[in-house]
């Protein structure tokens, strides 16, 4: 084997190790920012929904509506997300908590492919007087 | 050059995971702020009823400090994990202050609010396991503020 023909393997060798380290880094960093972005996205979106549960006088179609779209807007498939309104109706200054959780793929070459939950809650006070 | 490769692996590790805990600290912070403004905005629409009713002005009624802590460690309440106190002692740490009149300034900021106004303002004791390790630093504080206005 020639000088040249050993330099090239190492070089091959070494550019081989660095992509396996540096892709799954530079994958992490993405998908865990995509993560925390969707995350941020959906927390406001429940505080939004609990507001607007609050002052509607718990669930119903017009909350559910504004949280699908809200969520939507932030890139989540509001089919996919599980909710919970609770109580389903709410009198004046009694609490309203609405839960959100989804399920997001985190996929890192060459390290891991999971299930990430998002889970976000917010509690506001009922505002309609009955 | 291999050494210097597997030298170079620690290296970057460290900043990936602490990249990912500073993200990780800024949601948090973020979360909180959320938080924060819930409390504010639930405790100013608590308005004073009676005052309502009879000359029709807006004045955040006489609980709405404690609605405002109350709510705030309601919310907080999903980031406990992450947090080095109770949402209660947080809650109840917050410099919470409730502007009845139109025009008032705020002597923490100097601000002028418009309305009738609830503002807190708290101290957010994250925890962060890697930078303890790396920086000694097992506690980042983060400082949250929020206010609403009735209108």
């Amino acid at each position: 084997m020639t000088r040249g023909a050993s330099d090239a393997g190492t070089a091959t060798l070494e550019t081989t190790l660095m992509i396996v380290v540096l892709l799954p880094v530079l994958f992490a960093i993405l998908e865990f920012g995509d993560a925390y972005h969707r995350w941020l996205a959906q927390d406001a979106a429940t505080a939004h929904a609990a507001r607007f549960a609050a002052e509607v006088g718990g669930d119903s179609p017009e909350v559910r509506a504004l949280l699908s779209e809200a969520l939507r807007d932030s890139g989540i498939d509001p089919t996919r997300a599980e909710v919970e309104i609770d109580p389903p109706r709410v009198g004046w200054r009694e609490p309203i908590r609405v839960s959100v959780r989804t399920d997001l793929v985190v996929a890192i070459p060459f390290a891991l492919t999971t299930v990430l939950p998002l889970r976000s809650s917010a509690v506001a006070r009922g505002e309609l007087a009955r | 050059m291999t050494l210097t490769t597997v030298l170079l692996l620690p290296l970057i590790l460290t900043i990936l995971v602490g990249v990912l805990e500073l993200g990780a600290v800024r949601i948090v912070a973020e979360r909180a702020r959320i938080a924060a403004d819930i409390a504010t905005v639930t405790a100013v629409n608590d308005q004073d009823v009676d005052e309502l009713a009879r000359s029709g002005a807006l004045r955040p009624s006489s609980d709405a400090e404690r609605v405002a802590r109350e709510h705030f460690a309601l919310n907080l309440s999903v980031l406990s994990a992450s947090l080095d106190a109770t949402p209660e002692a947080i809650a109840e740490a917050a410099d919470v202050v409730v502007f009845a009149q139109a025009g008032q300034v705020d002597p923490r900021t100097g601000d002028a609010y418009a309305g009738p106004t609830v503002r807190l303002a708290a101290e957010l004791p994250i925890r962060t396991p890697f930078f303890a390790a790396l920086l000694a630093r097992p506690v980042t504080v983060v400082q949250l503020r929020s206010a609403s206005s009735a209108r």
